[in-house]
C-alpha cells in the first residue's frame, strides 16, 4: 500500500513539470536585453502579434527580465491552469486571457492572488474583481464586413438590422456569415451568453436567421477574419475590435461596425496565479499593463480601443461609447461565474450548436 | 496627620473604573450586535440567491434541467470581493452541477422545513452556508431537490467591524464627554470643601470665634463641630488665663508678705552660713516676685488686646515711661542711662499701657542681664516705621539664638539665675498685635547690642 502510495507521489512529481511543460500553442521566448536577472512566463490567450509591441516595451524599461510567452486558446489556458491550481503546481506568473470569466472562475477557486498598487487602484471598479482578475484593455465587439461584396445600403449598424438583412436577403448571404464556435472559443461563449442575457428576444432571433444563412463557424477569432481576407464570407459578427482593427488596417476592403443598439465591451483579463513562480516580476508586469505608459502602447500598436480614447479613425460606432450607454461592458465579477456553471455551459453550448447547425443538417 | 489621597482623586477613580466598564460592555454589545446584523443583511442577500437559484430547476422531456439565473450571483456580487460557491443537488442525491465537495456534512433534509444556515469553510476559508429544497414532481414521483449556496465571510467580516468601530467611536466620545462631565462636577461639588478649608487657613490663630462660612448640608457636622472645638478652646483658653492671673494675683500677696518677713530677719544675729542663705532666699524671692509681675503683666496685655480699641500713641512719651519705671532708684550708680527721644512726635496706633510694658520688659532684660556700664533708649524714625531701641554694652545675644529668644522661659544664659523670663515674647506679641515686630543688632566694634521694637507709624494727624 505504502509503495503504490510512494510510486503515485513520485509519479505525480514527475508529471507535473510535464504537465507544465507540455504546453499547446505557440511558445517564443524574448532574451532579456541585458544580463538576465529575472524570468516572466506569461500563458496567454491573446494573440502575440497583439503582446509582442506590449512585452517589447516592458523589456526596454525592464532589460533584465527574459520573457518566456506561451500562446494557447482560452480553453486550454483554462484547464491547464485549473490543473496547475488543484495540483498546488508552479505554472505561470501571470495569466492574460479574453475569456475573462474563466479567469473569474479560477479566482473564485482560490487559484489567484492579489496585488494592489497605485495601478491597480486606477482600474475602473466594473475591470477589478476582489484585486485578482484585472481588466486591461477595453475592446468593443464589432461586425466586420467585406466593402467589396456588402454595398453600402446593407450595411447593419444595430443587431436587429443584421437579423433584418439576412432575413431579406437570405440567399445573398447564405454561408457568408461568420462567427465563433462558441465550443472551441471560450470568448466566443462568453460572447454569446452575454448577448443573450443583453436582448434575450432579439438575439433568439438574430440566431434564428443565422443559422439559416448557414452561418460559418471557426474557432477564433483571426480564423473568422481570415476567411472574411479571403473574401470567402462577408460578414463576420461578434468579432473582438481589436484583432477587427488590425485586419482592417491591413486589409482596407474591410468595415468595422460598433452596433448602435448595444455594444458588448470585453475586457481583457490578468491573474497572478497562488502559485506563481516569480510573482513580483508578474506583478510588475501587471503594473505596466495597467500603467498610463502600457495603456498608451496598447492603444497604439496591439488593441487601439480606449475608454478614454475616442474611436480609432475609420470605425463607424456611436461617439459616445460610454456616456451613451450603448457601450456594456462585460463586467468582471462574481456573475460571470453563472457563464462557468458546467450544466449552464453545456446546455447552452447545446441549444446554440443545435440552432445554428439546424439548417445544415438539413441540407 | 495621614493624608490619604485627594477626594477628586477617589472620585474620578472610581466613576473612571465605573465608565471603563460600562465602554467595554457597550463594546461587546456592539461588537455582538453588529455581527448579527452583518449576518442578517447578507444571509438575506444568500437566501434570495439560493431562492432565485433554487427557480432555475424545472422538469423538461422528464428530465431535471438546471437553468443558473446570472441574477443570483449579481445578487451575492453585491458583497463585491466574496467569493461564491454552489452545489445543486437532484432528488437522487447525486450532484447535478456547481462544487460536488461542498458541504458534505450538511443534512440536506433538514432544508425540507426551511431554509438552513451553517458557517462551515471551503478551500480553507470560512464561508455561510445555506441550503434551500424544492419539491420537484419528477417522472418517477415527486422528489426533493436542493440548492447549496457558500458565500466567503469577508463582506460580513468588514460589515461588522465597521459598525463595531463606529459604535466604538461613540462609546469612546461619551466616555470622554462623561469623565469631563464628572470631573467638572466633582470639582464644582467640592469647591466648598476648598473654601472650608481656606477660611480655615486664612484664620487669625488667635481668633477664637466661631467660623462664618455657608457650607453645603454635607459639610454643617464639620464646620458644627470645629465651632464647638473652638468654642470649648476659647473657653478652655480664658479660664486658662484667668487662672494663672489669678493665681498671678494670689501669689503675689503673701510673696510680699514673705519678702517683708525675710528683710526683717536681723542678718547680724546669723551665722556667716546662715546669712549665705539667706541671701539665696532673698534673691530666689525677688526673683519669683518679678516672674508673678511678668505673668499677670502677659495676662494683662493679652487680655487688653482682646477688648480694648487702639488709639495713638507717641513714642517718645511711651518711651520715657518706661524707662522711668523700668530703671529701679536702687540702680547701680556705676551704670551710665540715657535717653534719646526723636526729633519730631512719632506716632503709632497702639495701647499705651501694653506698649510701655513692651518696652519696660525690654529694658529690664537688657539691665538684668546685658548692661555692664551703659544703658542706651533710642526712640527713632525708620521709613515708615517708628521704632524704640534699646542698646546696652553687655555681650548680646548670639545671632543663632534669635528665633529662641522670643519664645516664652527663654534664657539667654545657661546659668540660670533670673533667667527664666517672659520679657522678649510679651514685647514680640504686642509688637506683632501692633502690626510691628522684634528686632536684634549685633553687638559690633563700633556699635551696641541692640534690641528694637519697631511699629508702623499712624498716619499723621494734619
Amino acid at each position: 500500500m505504502r509503495r503504490t502510495l510512494i510510486f503515485a507521489f513520485a509519479a505525480a512529481t514527475l508529471l507535473l513539470p510535464m504537465l507544465a511543460n507540455a504546453l499547446e500553442g505557440d511558445h517564443r521566448i524574448f532574451p532579456a536585453k541585458g544580463s538576465e536577472t529575472g524570468r516572466l512566463l506569461i500563458h496567454g490567450a491573446t494573440d502575440l502579434d497583439a503582446m509582442q509591441p506590449l512585452i517589447a516595451d516592458f523589456q526596454d524599461r525592464n532589460p533584465d527580465i527574459a520573457v518566456e510567452y506561451t500562446d494557447m486558446v482560452t480553453n486550454d489556458l483554462f484547464r491547464q491552469a485549473q490543473q496547475i491550481c488543484a495540483a498546488k503546481a508552479e505554472g505561470a506568473d501571470i495569466l492574460l486571457s479574453s475569456s475573462v470569466d474563466q479567469l473569474v472562475r479560477l479566482a473564485n477557486d482560490g487559484c489567484a492572488q492579489p496585488h494592489r498598487s497605485a495601478e491597480t487602484m486606477a482600474v475602473p471598479d466594473w475591470a477589478n474583481w476582489r484585486d485578482e482578475v484585472f481588466g486591461f484593455t477595453f475592446e468593443p465587439v464589432v461586425f466586420v464586413y467585406d466593402r467589396r461584396t456588402v454595398p453600402a445600403e446593407d450595411v447593419p449598424r444595430s443587431h436587429e438590422a443584421l437579423s433584418n438583412l439576412l432575413r431579406s436577403k437570405a440567399e445573398a448571404y447564405r454561408g457568408r456569415v461568420g462567427t465563433y464556435d462558441i465550443a472551441a472559443s471560450g470568448v466566443g461563449y462568453l460572447l454569446a451568453f452575454n448577448d443573450s442575457r443583453q436582448a434575450p428576444t432579439a438575439n433568439g432571433r438574430l440566431l434564428e436567421t443565422l443559422s439559416r444563412t448557414d452561418t460559418v463557424i471557426r474557432c477564433c477569432n483571426n480564423e473568422v477574419l481570415g476567411e472574411l481576407a479571403a473574401g470567402r464570407i462577408s460578414l463576420a459578427y461578434n468579432v473582438l475590435g481589436s484583432y477587427a482593427y488590425a485586419a482592417a488596417r491591413a486589409n482596407a476592403a474591410l468595415g468595422i461596425v460598433l452596433p448602435r443598439d448595444y455594444t458588448l465591451i470585453l475586457s481583457r483579463g490578468a491573474l497572478i496565479p497562488s502559485h506563481a513562480p516569480h510573482p513580483d516580476v508578474g506583478k510588475r508586469f501587471l503594473n505596466y499593463l495597467l500603467s498610463a505608459r502600457g495603456r498608451g502602447v496598447a492603444r497604439e500598436k496591439s488593441f487601439f480601443f480606449a475608454e478614454d480614447a475616442p474611436l480609432p479613425d475609420g470605425v463607424d460606432g456611436p461617439p459616445d461609447l460610454m456616456q451613451s450607454g450603448i457601450g456594456r461592458p462585460i463586467r468582471i465579477g462574481p456573475a460571470l461565474l453563472a457563464a462557468q456553471d458546467e450544466v449552464q455551459r453545456r446546455t447552452f453550448i447545446a441549444d446554440w450548436m443545435e440552432l445554428i447547425r439546424k439548417s445544415r443538417t438539413d441540407r | 496627620m495621614r493624608t490619604s489621597n485627594s477626594l477628586f482623586a477617589r472620585l474620578m477613580r472610581r466613576v473612571g473604573i465605573v465608565l471603563a466598564l460600562g465602554a467595554a460592555a457597550l463594546t461587546t454589545a456592539a461588537w455582538f450586535y453588529a455581527r448579527t446584523a452583518a449576518n442578517e443583511a447578507y444571509d438575506r442577500l444568500l437566501l434570495g440567491a439560493a431562492f432565485q437559484m433554487s427557480e432555475g430547476l424545472v422538469v423538461a422531456d422528464g428530465r431535471l434541467r438546471f437553468l443558473l439565473p446570472p441574477s443570483a450571483f449579481e445578487l451575492l456580487g453585491l458583497a463585491e470581493r466574496d467569493r461564491i460557491f454552489y452545489r445543486v443537488v437532484d432528488p437522487d442525491g447525486a450532484t447535478l452541477t456547481g462544487y460536488p465537495d461542498l458541504g458534505p456534512k450538511i443534512d440536506l433534509h433538514a432544508s425540507r422545513g426551511g431554509p438552513v444556515f451553517s458557517n462551515g469553510s471551503y478551500l480553507g476559508v470560512p464561508v455561510r452556508n445555506v441550503t434551500v429544497a424544492r419539491a420537484m414532481s419528477m417522472p418517477r414521483g415527486p422528489g426533493w431537490a436542493y440548492v447549496m449556496v457558500a458565500q466567503t465571510t469577508e463582506a460580513r467580516q468588514a460589515l461588522a467591524s465597521e459598525l463595531t468601530t463606529r459604535a466604538v467611536i461613540l462609546v469612546g466620545i461619551m466616555s470622554l464627554v462623561a469623565v469631563i462631565g464628572t470631573a467638572l462636577a466633582v470639582r464644582y461639588s467640592l469647591r466648598p470643601v476648598g473654601e472650608l478649608g481656606t477660611a480655615l487657613r486664612r484664620r487669625d490663630p488667635q481668633d477664637l470665634t466661631p467660623l462664618k462660612v455657608s457650607v453645603p448640608s454635607e459639610l454643617s457636622p464639620f464646620v458644627t463641630s470645629i465651632n464647638h472645638f473652638i468654642t470649648r478652646l476659647d473657653e478652655r483658653v480664658k479660664l486658662l488665663q484667668r487662672y494663672i492671673a489669678d493665681s498671678a494675683h494670689q501669689i503675689r500677696t503673701p510673696l510680699t508678705a514673705l519678702s517683708a518677713q525675710v528683710s526683717l530677719i536681723d542678718e547680724a544675729k546669723l551665722a556667716p552660713e546662715d546669712r549665705r542663705h539667706l541671701e539665696r532666699v532673698q534673691s530666689r524671692t525677688a526673683e519669683l516676685a518679678r516672674f508673678t509681675n511678668q505673668l499677670l503683666n502677659h495676662a494683662m496685655v493679652i487680655h487688653r488686646f482682646d477688648s480694648i480699641q487702639l488709639a495713638p500713641v507717641f513714642l517718645n512719651d511711651v518711651a520715657r515711661k518706661a524707662l522711668r519705671n523700668a530703671v529701679p532708684i536702687t540702680v547701680d550708680p556705676d551704670l551710665v542711662v540715657s535717653f534719646e527721644p526723636a526729633d519730631e512726635e512719632l506716632a503709632v496706633l497702639g495701647d499705651m499701657l501694653s506698649l510701655r510694658e513692651a518696652i519696660v520688659n525690654v529694658i529690664d532684660n537688657a539691665l538684668r542681664h546685658g548692661a555692664v556700664a551703659r544703658l542706651e533708649v533710642h526712640v527713632r524714625q525708620a521709613g515708615d516705621f517708628g521704632s524704640v531701641d534699646v542698646l546696652d554694652d553687655g555681650p548680646g545675644i548670639r545671632p543663632e539664638d534669635w528665633p529662641t529668644a522670643t519664645s516664652r522661659f527663654y534664657s539667654g544664659r545657661s546659668d540660670a539665675e533670673g533667667a527664666s523670663g517672659l520679657g522678649f515674647a510679651i514685647a514680640a506679641e504686642v509688637a506683632a498685635r501692633l502690626g510691628g515686630r522684634l528686632r536684634f543688632r549685633q553687638r559690633s566694634e563700633s556699635e551696641l547690642f541692640c534690641v528694637s521694637i519697631e511699629l508702623p507709624l499712624a498716619e499723621r494727624p494734619s
